[in-house]
């Protein structure tokens, strides 16, 4: 696993975790514990998102990549090995 | 509307091509039990959907049938890619490719094409519903079917995550069934539409 898959991993599993969470929430509104737990792991995976951002290009779309853009630049989720 | 985010929901990478388990595979993109008739199913039975909690779970679910999607054609395409003309021939991938060469198209494993006639929207919440768990358990079970036939661990870690995912979402719209049917009157839940005849609804104690 490259540095960037290593990365990219970490960060899918807590939004993952949170994804997984909100579901849960959404037939279970009320349940304080769950939006808490949900909550943390959305905050565990923004700073990775910044930095996978940051390393290895895009995750979404956004004014602010400067006079590049960057969003038709690293690879595409579906790509792996020689690919990329 | 929709915002697209560049990676997979689930990692996958497949070192090894194998074009004759890409044929099977096949069925979950555009099969009759495929990710592709989910998303088509849940994204549209959730307008006429009662209750915030059944409106939430269908729009959520539908859109992670999306991601569901994009994991099946990139297993697809990574299993396809750079395949020789001998390779092709020798796995019996030779019909598939005389029509869509190495292009990913939703069809079913024996080659039917996706049809809308795989899925139901009947506008009646407790319908659609049983159709909506009925719906994970077949994906369940084609899923079960694939590792079975399936011996590349890449591939199959993959399908392990998606099989997962059809046992969680039935499990929520067991939770939806029943948040809805008690809202409803429990000497008999079949008298009404509960999409279309609003007043079936249990009023509140206190209420008009």
């Amino acid at each position: 696993m490259t540095k960037r898959e290593a990365l990219l991993k970490k960060l899918s599993t807590y939004q993952f975790a949170a994804h997984d969470l909100q579901l849960f929430l959404d037939t279970h509104p009320g349940d304080e514990t769950t939006i808490e737990q949900m909550s943390r792991y959305l905050r565990l995976a923004e700073p990775l998102a910044e930095q996978y951002e940051e390393q290895y290009g895009s995750l979404t779309k956004r004014d602010d990549d400067g006079n590049n853009w960057n969003w038709i630049k690293a690879p595409w989720p579906w790509e792996n090995g020689e690919d990329c | 509307m929709f915002v697209y985010e560049k990676k997979l929901q689930y990692p996958i990478n497949i070192k090894t091509p194998n074009a004759k388990l890409a044929k099977v595979i096949m069925s979950q993109l555009g099969g009759p039990d495929g990710e592709l008739g989910a998303a088509l199913r849940y994204l549209n039975q959730r307008y006429t959907m009662p209750m915030p909690e059944l409106k939430a779970t269908l729009t959520d679910i539908g859109t992670e049938e999306l991601n569901h999607i994009e994991m099946i054609g990139t297993i697809l395409y990574q299993l396809t890619k750079n395949l020789t003309v001998e390779q092709i021939k020798a796995a019996g991938f030779d019909a598939y490719f005389v029509d869509h060469t190495l292009g990913v198209y939703p069809q079913s494993a024996g080659g039917v094409p996706f049809t809308t006639a795989y899925i139901a929207s009947k506008g009646d919440a407790i319908t659609d519903l049983h159709e909506d768990l009925a719906a994970e358990q077949k994906a369940r079970t084609t899923y079960d079917n694939i590792l079975r036939l399936a011996d590349d661990p890449d591939v199959k870690d993959a399908i392990r995550f998606l099989r997962e995912r059809e046992v969680v979402h039935y499990q929520r719209f067991g939770e939806n069934l029943r948040l809805l049917t008690d809202k409803l009157d429990e000497r008999n839940f079949y008298a009404f539409n509960p999409e279309f005849d609003k007043a079936c609804f249990k009023k509140k104690k206190g209420t008009q």
